[in-house]
């Protein structure tokens, strides 16, 4: 029994080491490491270029050489103009201070229509906060196996590893309709909001009202889930890190194994959708081969249509934000009551949740133009 | 047909033709002539006479004339952009309020994977992700701008841009969020956003290592910013050793220029990973010697596990597969018993080649192999194909594709098992469509 077993484990071995050699010599068109020896970052398999092919791919080697050059050198003021990213040591951040309250008022006036009060979130639209951050990280070990169990909560304060993700993301990305539209000061004040509501302190110092923060106290916060990512890709090691973590298929769930027979004991146990599940598409799931039905009466289309549809309908599609839907008669007849000139003035200036403008750079006359289309779509 | 005849024939149209100006004359004097003879001859009644000739039982498909074969189709000038068959209209991509931050700039339209032959997905169909719209951009105002540890940073047009020479490849691009909503359970009656955040196209541009061969990376550059020039500037961080490897810049999209949904003018492709990383309407790229935290790649795109733990710069997208015929939209329930029938569907790995593609027809229980079809390339989407003979019973129909890097699909229980259901993203668990003993199909999970 025990001399067959080790033949027989022999013979595996054996085969196994045959078969892998095999490969390596035979297949020089697929590598699990770069030219220059190093391990394929993902994991995966990279195909050098092998008698003129790479995989399957026919190339011309003498194209690809570096003899070819275009373009020129961007002048300083160009970079400067684009480089707008802000990394976590600081660089790209630049002077300026913002208080708690300053962002509070600037968060209602240009963020609250979206976000909700303290940045509570709904209808879709992501929560900024969902209480103290430091509870909140400690969500992040939940699984929801069951139909009510509570989720990990991840939101800026509970998960984001580093604060200048927020500072780079609004300033950038935010207001989602005007991005690009804030102050260095506006930025400062709106990240110590976003700070207080998440209850997040600086050097051991809540954010109350009148904090100021700048510069420098911005580079001591330090987030609550600073150290929960894997892998580490910061500083010398990074790369190294991030190439051994995927070499190694546990980390990420990866599968090596491929049973073809009695793979479980049993009879399947399945799963399925809870009642209808997402079924709602637009449009409608149809695999019929059907004409379309042509569009009745087009007319030409209103100039404020094209503006409208980018810049406003996201809050006036509907009146989930207060605003008159367009489309809403009695909605716009109500707000007309005040005369078309004050109507305009308000789409100008803004009013209570109406953003100036709803938040764009657009001028005075297209607004007033677009306000023309939305009570025009609207009678 | 005898080639004499038809060489005569040409001589007398070229003679025609010689004879035009002549004869117009006499075109004209009798036009109206003409004009009524043939209208009461033939232009109002084709349908008529052929049915008159053709009486009997039969399909009227074949026994009547239709307007197409007795009337002109659009002259050549008509649609000079070509669009699909107005027919195939309910061939598009589609969209649900339950996949967007509050609004439809933010969101996703989904490919109909089911509708699609072979391994190309046709422009109009491919699926399309934004943060902040799909930007409209004008290409003589675009930039690419290249610079951080370059010895000489760059600036490039688009028309400089294209001078590089190119390189042209087919490459499925999948939003890791494939799938993504069912970690817990399956939640869409639908192939379509069950799996169809993905799609796949022969992709034309520059790799980035030729550009950088003149602009003298420096050794202490490991990273990548990309970034996008759209409302969401989105950036995220590459690591130099896919820069160096295969990372391309691209403009073309099967044949033509990347549509706006697909980052007009220029998009960064890095065959294999996730398509968030693929940055559309590319404007920018900085080396730097750390990483940057991106938005999109610290709140989003990471991957919690159940330590509390979340992956990050999560790149390749990993082995999958998925039935598309039969699948809920395209059921088998016009089969009766016997019909000898093809089990299809599409199998990709961002790790490598797909090596081959196993069939279940017991939810997994037992497996056999299937046959690969068509093109097998890297990172790109593989058709397979298994011959099944129609029993009318039940079925859980399961793939599991494998790749050569040696991985293999997980069953949802070992996925489960290994990173519990709180990732969001990267979830290539085993597929699995239940057929009803009528040929209905259900999207369903095997826990076994
Ligand atoms: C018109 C609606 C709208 C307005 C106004 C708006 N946002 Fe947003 N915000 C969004 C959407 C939508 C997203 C998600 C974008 C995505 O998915 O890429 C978002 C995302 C964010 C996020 C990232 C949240 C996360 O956890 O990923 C932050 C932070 C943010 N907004 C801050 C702000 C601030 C500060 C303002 C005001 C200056 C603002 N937003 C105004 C719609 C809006
Ligand atoms: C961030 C959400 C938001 C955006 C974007 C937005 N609006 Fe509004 N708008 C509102 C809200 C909320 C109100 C209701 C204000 C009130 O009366 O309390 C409103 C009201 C208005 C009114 C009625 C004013 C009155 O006097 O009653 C007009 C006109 C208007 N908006 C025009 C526009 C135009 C034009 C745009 C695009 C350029 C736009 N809005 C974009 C939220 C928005």
């Amino acid at each position: 029994m025990f001399k067959s077993y080790h033949k027989l484990l022999v013979a595996t071995t054996l085969f196994a080491m045959l078969g892998t050699s095999v490969v390596c010599a035979a297949d020089k068109t697929v590598s699990r490491t770069y030219e220059n020896g190093k391990k394929v970052i993902d994991g995966g398999m990279t195909y050098p270029v092998y008698k003129g092919k790479t995989a399957s791919y026919y190339m011309n080697e003498k194209a690809h050489g570096g003899a070819v050059n275009f373009g020129r050198k961007p002048t300083l003021d160009e970079i400067k103009a684009w480089d707008i990213d802000v990394m976590p040591d600081g660089t790209g951040l630049p002077e300026g201070e913002g208080s708690v309250e300053e962002g509070d008022e600037i968060y209602e006036a240009k963020c609250a229509s979206c976000h909700f009060d303290f940045g509570s979130g709904g209808s879709g639209y992501p929560a900024l906060q969902q209480g103290n951050a430091y509870e909140g990280q400690k969500t992040l070990t939940n699984q929801r196996i069951n139909p009510d169990d509570d989720g990990p909560q991840r939101n800026f304060g509970s998960y984001w590893p580093q604060a200048s993700t927020l500072w780079w993301y609004i300033q950038t990305g935010m207001p989602h309709p005007a991005p690009m539209s804030l102050s260095d000061d506006e930025t400062y004040a709106l990240v110590a909001y976003t700070l207080s509501i998440n209850e997040i302190q600086i050097d051991g110092e809540e954010l109350d009202d009148e904090y100021v923060l700048n510069r420098e106290k911005f580079l001591k916060i330090v987030m609550p889930n600073k150290d929960g990512f894997e892998p580490k890709i910061d500083g010398p090691n990074g790369l190294e890190n991030a190439r051994k973590y995927y070499d190694n298929p546990k980390n990420f769930g990866g599968n090596k194994e491929r049973c073809m027979k009695n793979c479980f004991d049993g009879d399947p146990v399945v799963a399925r959708i809870q009642g209808v599940g997402i079924s709602e598409y637009s449009p409608p799931i149809s695999i019929k081969r059907e004409k379309p039905m042509p569009k009745e009466g087009s007319k030409a289309e209103h100039p404020g249509k094209k503006a409208y549809t980018a810049s406003c309908a996201v809050c006036h599609t509907t009146d989930a934000m207060g605003a008159p839907a367009v489309g809403d008669k009695q909605a716009w007849e109500a707000a007309l009551k005040k005369g078309l000139d004050k109507v305009k003035h308000n789409a100008i200036y803004g009013i209570n949740g109406m953003p100036p403008k709803g938040g764009t750079t657009l001028s005075d006359d297209k607004v007033s133009e677009i306000v023309d289309y939305m009570i025009e779509a609207s009678k | 047909m005898n080639k004499a005849v038809t060489v005569s024939q040409e001589d007398e149209v070229l003679s025609e033709i010689q004879e035009q100006s002549g004869r117009r004359k006499f075109f004209k004097k009798t036009a109206a002539y003409s004009m009524s003879a043939l209208a009461a001859s033939s232009v109002l009644m084709p349908v008529k006479i052929k049915a008159e000739k053709h009486h009997g039982q039969g399909d009227p498909a074949i026994l009547e004339e239709q307007v197409w074969g007795t009337t002109f189709g659009y002259p050549v000038t008509h649609n000079l952009y070509g669009l699909p068959s107005p027919y195939e209209s309910n061939v598009t991509r589609r969209t649900t309020e339950l996949l967007s931050s509050g609004n439809m700039y933010a969101s996703i339209a989904v490919s109909p994977i089911h509708e699609l032959s072979g391994i190309i997905t046709p422009n109009g169909l491919f699926f399309n992700r934004c943060h902040g719209g799909t930007a409209e951009i004008d290409y003589n105002k675009h930039r690419l701008m290249i610079h951080g540890l370059v010895e000489k940073p760059l600036v490039l047009t688009m028309d400089e841009l294209k001078r590089y020479p190119s390189v042209s490849r087919i490459h499925f691009i999948e939003c890791p969020a494939n799938g993504g909503p069912e970690w817990r359970n399956p939640q869409f009656p639908s192939i379509q956003f069950a799996k169809g955040f993905m799609s796949c196209a022969e992709w034309t541009g520059v790799y980035i290592k030729d550009i950088l061969k003149d602009l003298g990376l420096k050794p202490e550059a490991k990273w990548m910013l990309a970034e996008g020039m759209d409302n969401s500037h989105m950036g995220r961080t590459v690591p130099i050793d896919k820069v160096l490897d295969d990372a391309m810049i691209v403009w073309g999209q099967n044949g033509e220029a990347l549509r706006p949904e697909q980052g007009y003018p220029i998009r960064l492709l890095l065959p294999g990973w996730e398509g968030n990383l693929m940055v559309k309407w590319l404007g920018r790229l900085e080396f730097a010697s750390e990483p940057f935290y991106a938005k999109e790649e610290t709140a989003k795109y990471t991957a919690l596990k159940p330590s509390g733990k979340a992956i990050q710069h999560f790149y390749a997208n990993e082995v999958n597969s998925v039935i598309t015929s039969p699948c809920p939209e395209k059921p088998w329930s016009d089969l009766k018993k016997g019909d000898v029938v093809e089990i299809e569907g599409l199998a990709w790995s961002g790790m490598g080649t797909i090596k081959g593609v196993d069939i279940s027809l017991d939810g997994g229980k037992n497996w056999k192999e299937a046959s690969l079809k068509g093109l097998v390339l890297p990172q790109a989407w593989t058709r397979f194909s298994f011959i099944y003979k129609y029993e009318g019973k039940a079925l859980f129909l399961s793939s599991r594709a494998r790749d050569d890097a040696g991985y293999v699909q997980p069953s949802v229980k070992q996925e489960r098992d290994a990173v519990g259901v709180e990732g969001v993203y990267h979830r290539n668990g085993i597929h699995t469509w239940e057929v009803t003993a009528n040929g209905e199909v259900k999207n369903v999970q095997i826990l076994s």
